[in-house]
């Protein structure tokens, strides 16, 4: 569970987030949407530990653990995990070292038995099947020439190897064709479970048909301006923000 | 007025005695040239001294600073062969009996002398000619193992060991050379390699020498026609080192790699200084060099290519990348390009930088902590020349050396990280 109290954050002194509140509940799917520049890539890099991103008020807690204070690394190995929405190029770090080395990293912080070079090849590989990525790209390195698809597909690789118990998805969905789409909507619905949460970021009602979100939340300026069901995307998909952006200006 | 002497201010050969430490000492040789090709040598040092700041390629690198302040004597170096030693001999107490090729090689003018008179430390060690090894693989004969050379620096030693490597027409040869040592020492090496027709040499280096030695090493490769020369040098320590290489391309068809990984740390100085001279046509030169540096350490890469007007169809390619990881360290990149001739192919570029923050917080987003996502960056980027070394055992063992530097450059400057 997550529980996340009056958040406020700022960018070189300019504040972004400004006291927002949100609670996910165990194995609950809430989606974000809001209008560009809302907020909510900086409330996915808060969460994850980003620096430059200071908080100046508010608690975010994951079963009743403050993770503000951790490091990036520490708040991975308690279960958080951020797909981010522009991922990185590593030139020189190999998919498979990359995710041998996270793996065991969160592993042993977690105080589970670290995977030998096969246990790990038969886990990447099978994940790699369920995802449609072929065994070729865990050959080259991460992210590196990768194409936006496959880029946001890897993310959703990744989350699935290290089982976090809550997951921000942020425009995991952008950029995916159609059958990629469903794919990575797959993935992660396979990843449902009783004990892990997801806070799905996006900008259309279409991904929330693969993925039945719990609640729909829309976050402008900063803060959660309104909340309701799976109703509430396709209403906005029809009205659209304005009457968000009105309010904040 | 008409007898003016050749003013020469660029010298100071009030530093001459550095370079001639024992001299005086040495036993007589016996053969009559190498007396004279010594007492030529010794004289030239008297007059120029050894190398200042003044001049063009050694304004970053201050040696004589370095070696003032040590104290040291003559010895013999310590050297040992090992592995396919069947062409190799080790030689002491002069050279009595040589061929004349070798005879030939040791009377050879320095490399670049006439065009910068900054070839002092060559001559100085023109001035000992006392011990050092031979190499001479016949033609046509591919040797499957490696020569391995092991030279072993000792505390207060002043080392002049030389190098001549012959690699006869066809022939193929690899030689690793292990620099290492305890303390305060200098090793004022020369190496002189002649690859003849289609010859191959693998020629690695893995300088591991002590935080308050001193290394400078010329090294002058003469490569004649369809010959592949592929060196790799990686260096980790000395608190200064010179690593001057000088290629003459004197045939059609040549490849020459010369690429290298520096990791310093401390308070190391480490130069990389490299001429490449492309005298013929169609040939391919490289120069990659990848240098990591932290707390106070300073890099130097000055690396040209000169293309003849003759030398159509060059391929000369330069590359200095470094990584800076404290605010202390310092970069000096040099590049330079000298071309004569009109159609050919040269790059060169630089880099200096710091880790990619980005990438860093994506792998610590992944559960990597701080220090094992930093290594894994400057892994990925030293690697970027470790993985192109032909011979794997090679490769293995640079890596082994990167992780160890790693290691120990954790522990010592772990504070610095959190600046
Ligand atoms: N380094 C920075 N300095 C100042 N402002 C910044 C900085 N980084 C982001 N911002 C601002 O913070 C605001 C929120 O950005 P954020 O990326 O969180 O938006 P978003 O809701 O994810 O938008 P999008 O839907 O386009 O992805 C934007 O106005 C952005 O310009
Ligand atoms: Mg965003």
């Amino acid at each position: 569970m997550i529980e996340i109290k009056n958040l406020h954050a700022e960018i070189d002194g300019n504040e972004i987030l400004k006291g927002l509140d949100l609670t996910i509940g165990d194995g609950e799917v809430h989606a974000i949407m809001g209008p560009n520049g809302a907020g909510k890539s900086t409330l996915s890099y808060v969460l994850a530990g980003r620096d430059g991103y200071e908080v100046t008020d508010g608690s975010a807690e994951l079963d009743g653990v403050d993770i503000l204070e951790m490091e990036p690394d520490e708040r991975a190995a308690a279960g958080l995990f951020l797909a981010f929405q522009y991922p990185v190029e590593i030139p020189g770090v190999q998919m498979t070292t990359f995710l041998k080395t996270a793996l065991n990293a969160v592993r042993k912080a977690r105080d589970e038995e670290e995977l030998d070079a096969i246990g790990l090849l038969k886990l990447m590989k099978s994940k790699c099947k369920e995802l449609g990525i072929s065994d070729d790209m865990m050959k080259r390195a991460v992210n590196v020439g990768f194409s936006g698809g496959e880029k946001k597909r890897n993310e959703v690789l990744q989350m699935a190897m290290l089982e976090p118990k809550f997951a921000v998805l942020d425009e995991t969905d952008s950029g995916l064709d159609i059958d990629a789409l469903r794919i990575v909507a797959d993935g992660v619905n396979a990843l449902r479970a009783q004990n892990r949460s997801f806070l799905v970021i996006t900008h259309y009602q279409r991904l929330l048909d693969y993925i039945k979100p719990d609640k729909v939340h829309v976050l402008a300026d900063g803060e959660i301006v309104k909340s309701g069901g799976p109703d509430l995307a396709l209403e906005l998909e029809k009205k659209g923000y304005a009457e968000f952006t009105k309010e904040a200006a | 007025m008409s007898a003016v002497t050749k003013f020469k201010p660029r010298y100071r050969a009030d530093t001459a005695e550095i370079g001639l430490i024992d001299w005086d000492k040495l036993p007589p040789m016996s053969a009559e040239w190498v007396n004279a090709l010594r007492t030529r040598a010794q004289l030239s040092v008297i007059e120029t001294g050894m190398p200042t700041a003044k001049l063009e390629r050694w304004k970053y690198t201050n040696l004589n600073a370095k070696l003032k302040k040590m104290s040291l004597r003559y010895h013999e170096a310590e050297l040992d062969l090992s592995g396919m030693t069947d062409y190799a001999y080790s030689f002491s107490k002069g050279m009595l009996h040589c061929p004349e090729w070798v005879r030939e090689m040791l009377e050879a003018e320095a490399p670049s002398n006439n065009k910068y008179g900054d070839m002092m430390l060559w001559q100085a060690a023109n001035a000992y000619l006392k011990d050092g090894f031979i190499v001479d693989v016949p033609a046509d004969k591919k040797t499957t193992s490696a020569l391995e050379v092991t030279q072993t620096g000792r505390d207060g030693h002043y080392i002049v060991p030389r190098q001549i490597i012959r690699v006869g027409e066809n022939a193929e040869m690899t030689i690793i050379e292990y620099q290492s040592g305890s303390r305060s020492y200098w090793a004022n090496i020369v190496s002189q390699i002649k690859i003849e027709k289609n010859a191959t040499l693998r020629h690695y280096r893995f300088q591991e020498n002590s935080d308050e030695s001193v290394i400078t090493h010329n090294t002058h490769i003469e490569m004649e026609e369809g010959a592949n020369y592929e060196a790799f040098t990686i260096t980790t320590g000395a608190g200064l080192s010179r690593n001057q290489i000088h290629a003459d391309l004197k045939g059609e068809n040549i490849i020459c790699r010369l690429n290298g990984v520096n990791m310093l740390d401390g308070s190391e100085i480490a130069d990389t200084t490299i001429t490449v001279e492309h005298q013929e046509p169609n040939c391919e030169s490289y120069q990659d060099y990848r240098s990591v540096a932290t707390d106070k350490a300073v890099g130097t890469f000055q690396g040209k290519i000169h293309v003849h007007q003759i030398a159509q169809k060059t391929d000369g390619y330069q590359m200095a990348k470094s990584l800076l990881l404290s605010s202390q360290a310092t970069m000096n990149t040099k590049p330079e390009l000298e071309i004569y001739a009109d159609d050919v192919k040269c790059s060169h570029g630089a880099t200096a930088g710091r880790l990619d923050e980005d990438a860093l917080f994506y792998l610590r987003a992944r559960g990597i902590p701080e220090k094992q996502a930093r290594n894994l960056l400057i892994q990925a980027f030293v690697n970027e020349v470790i993985e192109g070394v032909t011979d794997k055992n090679v490769r293995e063992q640079a890596n082994l050396i990167v992780s160890k530097w790693l290691d120990q450059s954790d522990a010592n400057s772990s504070a610095e990280w959190l600046e």
